[in-house]
């Protein structure tokens, strides 16, 4: 998984997630190389590592070979940084060095021109870091690979000698696994990242791979990110589920008879799955969940797949949960989103902004069966692994539905999606028919952490709620409080 | 479109008087050094007497190569008469170099 090495000086790209797949950032002093095609985030990587280190006092030279200087500094603005502030401030250079392919060449050349130029910003605002943007196109102008080979390699040692930290960027041919023309560059650099951009299913997805990394350990895996309204993102699966944070006090599940069942409701900080059939009433019941958080004055994410904010409202009117309340103290922010529209990276970023920016005490998600609508049923996983990482560090607590096809069936079906692991506590829904009557029958199947109730219980969905004709009995461990007592 | 002949014909024979060319070099390295003596000889031959040279040491004086967009070096730059030419290397392809300053008429 892993490999070890001696441990060398880093700069954090404060690229989020990156520092965690590089074990603390790119090498201090070295070049790193980002190759990838066209639209895999390459500029904006070089821009983010820029204005990460001109913010942190550490000012840096942007060298632009193939974009305008304009277009540079438009690009970065559609990503919240302003370089046209940070360049007035002395902490960033722009140098466009823009061949226009209009020069007549005769006889031996070389590219001290460029050093000279980007040479005397270094110089002027005492750079520490400095970002080559499309080095590919300026060594086209050379057109033999030796004559590539002999700049690349003149560049490399002006840049080490200076003990600047670099980044600079190649566009890799499309479709192909590596740089071929380039290889040198892969070669000489001392940290080399790949961005691949490839469409599967019909939906795009963005890809990192650490290719090397000399004298530093490094996550090997290739690691899905997006681009996000402030740069790149990355999610690092490998990492989640280490950071996690203890369950927490309980909270009431806004039903009297769920709480007895369940040793007095859901934990905080937990991740609770409802599975049912269509119909068994597992929005109903996440709903009571959310109206009775949003009662008690918490914040509620709500992110539905399956009906439009309209449609969830007016459908639990019918049930008597209204909802409006919470919405109006904004209390309950419904997300809604077609799992078809964007990809599961997408999806996720999204709801990433919205718990940044919402900051909520629970999320709930409706439902898990919908995600694989995403592309297929490893980006549901991907998707819904990192959601519910991700929220279990924040010790937010989540409640997930799954829509099951049989009429028997228990969450059996989730193991195909392989994530049960992280689910903490699994509410079963079901119908049965019982002297030629159908009714609704609820079942804890698991409960981490707590003791829990493992009849079934009758309920009932009436126009004021959820309701149990006969009362819920206690779990048996109230008897035996040895049984299933404690955290895990 | 509707320009005096007079003035065009004016403009024309200024230009092709005198010859301002701005040479980028790095120091005193082997290949600017070549450049410049390759410059010198071919101005010699087809300039005599209209000509200016200026050389600009990149290394001392970057903000001229940025002016000027030099990125490669030794860079010979045509400034007038106009338009405006760039010839990369180190000038020994003598006849490219003629072509491009418009002083030879064949196909390099």
């Amino acid at each position: 998984m892993h490999v070890r090495g001696r441990p060398i000086a880093k700069v954090p790209t404060q690229v989020s997630g990156l520092d965690e797949v590089l074990e603390g950032g790119l090498p201090r002093g070295r070049t790193t190389l980002v190759s990838g095609g066209p639209g895999s985030g390459k500029t904006v990587l070089g821009l983010q590592f820029l204005c990460a280190g001109a913010l942190a006092g550490e000012p840096g030279v942007f060298v632009t070979l193939e974009e305008r200087a304009e277009v540079v500094r438009q690009n970065a603005l559609s990503m919240g940084w302003n370089l046209a502030a940070l360049e007035k401030a002395g902490r960033v250079a722009i140098v466009e060095a823009r061949l226009f392919g209009e020069e007549v060449t005769a006889g031996d050349f070389d590219i001290q021109g460029l050093l000279a130029i980007v040479g005397g910003q270094i110089k002027r605002i005492r750079a520490r870091r400095v970002v080559m943007d499309a080095l590919d196109v300026l060594l086209r102008v050379f057109n033999d690979p030796q004559r590539e080979r002999n700049e690349l390699y003149r560049l490399h040692e002006w840049l080490m000698n200076r003990g600047l930290t670099n980044l600079v960027t190649a566009k890799a041919q499309r479709g192909g696994e590596t740089v071929s023309q380039y290889e040198f560059l892969d070669f000489m650099a001392d940290c080399v990242l790949r961005l691949d951009h490839r469409v599967i299913g019909q939906v795009a997805t963005r890809r990192l791979r650490v290719i090397k990394y000399r004298g530093s350990g490094f996550g090997t895996n290739e690691y899905p990110y997006v681009i996000g309204t402030h740069g790149i993102v990355l999610f690092p699966l490998t990492r989640a589920g280490l950071a996690h944070q203890p369950l927490g006090e309980k909270v009431s599940s806004g039903l009297t008879g769920l709480d007895i069942m369940l040793d007095g409701g859901y934990r905080r900080a937990s991740c609770i799955l409802v599975t049912g059939t269509s119909g068994t009433g597992k929005t109903t019941l996440t709903s009571t969940f959310v109206q009775a958080a949003c009662r008690r004055g918490e914040r509620v994410l709500s992110l539905s797949f399956e009906e439009s904010r309209e449609a969830i409202v007016h459908a639990m009117l019918s049930a008597g949960i209204d909802l409006r309340p919470a919405l109006r103290a904004r209390r309950l922010m419904i997300q809604t989103g077609l799992p078809e529209a964007m990809g599961s990276d997408d999806h996720l970023i999204r709801a990433l902004e919205a718990i940044d920016s919402f900051k909520p005490d629970h999320v709930t998600l409706d439902a898990i069966s919908a995600c694989v609508r995403m592309g297929s049923e490893q980006a549901a996983f991907d998707y819904l692994m990192r959601l519910v990482c991700i929220l279990k560090e924040r010790g937010i607590s989540c409640i997930l539905t799954n829509q099951i096809s049989g009429m028997v069936g228990t969450d059996e079906e989730l193991s195909g999606i392989g994530f049960s692991s992280v689910v903490d506590a699994v509410i079963q829904l079901r119908f049965v028919e019982k002297d030629q009557e159908i009714t609704r029958e609820i079942l804890v199947i698991k409960s981490r952490g707590s003791a829990h109730s493992n009849r079934r219980q009758t309920f009932v969905i009436t126009d004021h709620g959820i309701e149990f004709p006969d009362d819920p009995l206690p779990p048996p461990s109230r008897k035996r409080p040895a049984g299933r007592q404690g955290g895990e | 479109m509707s320009q005096n002949p007079r003035t065009k014909l004016g403009r024309k024979k200024g230009t092709r008087d005198h010859y301002l060319l701005r040479l980028f070099v790095v120091g005193l390295g082997p290949n600017s050094k070549l450049a410049l003596s390759n410059l010198q000889s071919l101005c010699c031959e087809h300039l005599e007497g209209r000509y200016t040279i200026e050389v600009i040491d990149v290394v001392k004086n970057y903000q001229a190569a940025a002016r000027d967009n030099i990125l490669i070096t030794p860079a010979l730059v045509l400034v007038t008469p106009l338009p405006r030419v760039v010839v990369l290397g180190n000038l020994s392809d003598r006849q490219r170099v003629l072509f491009a300053l418009r002083l030879s008429g064949g196909d390099p």
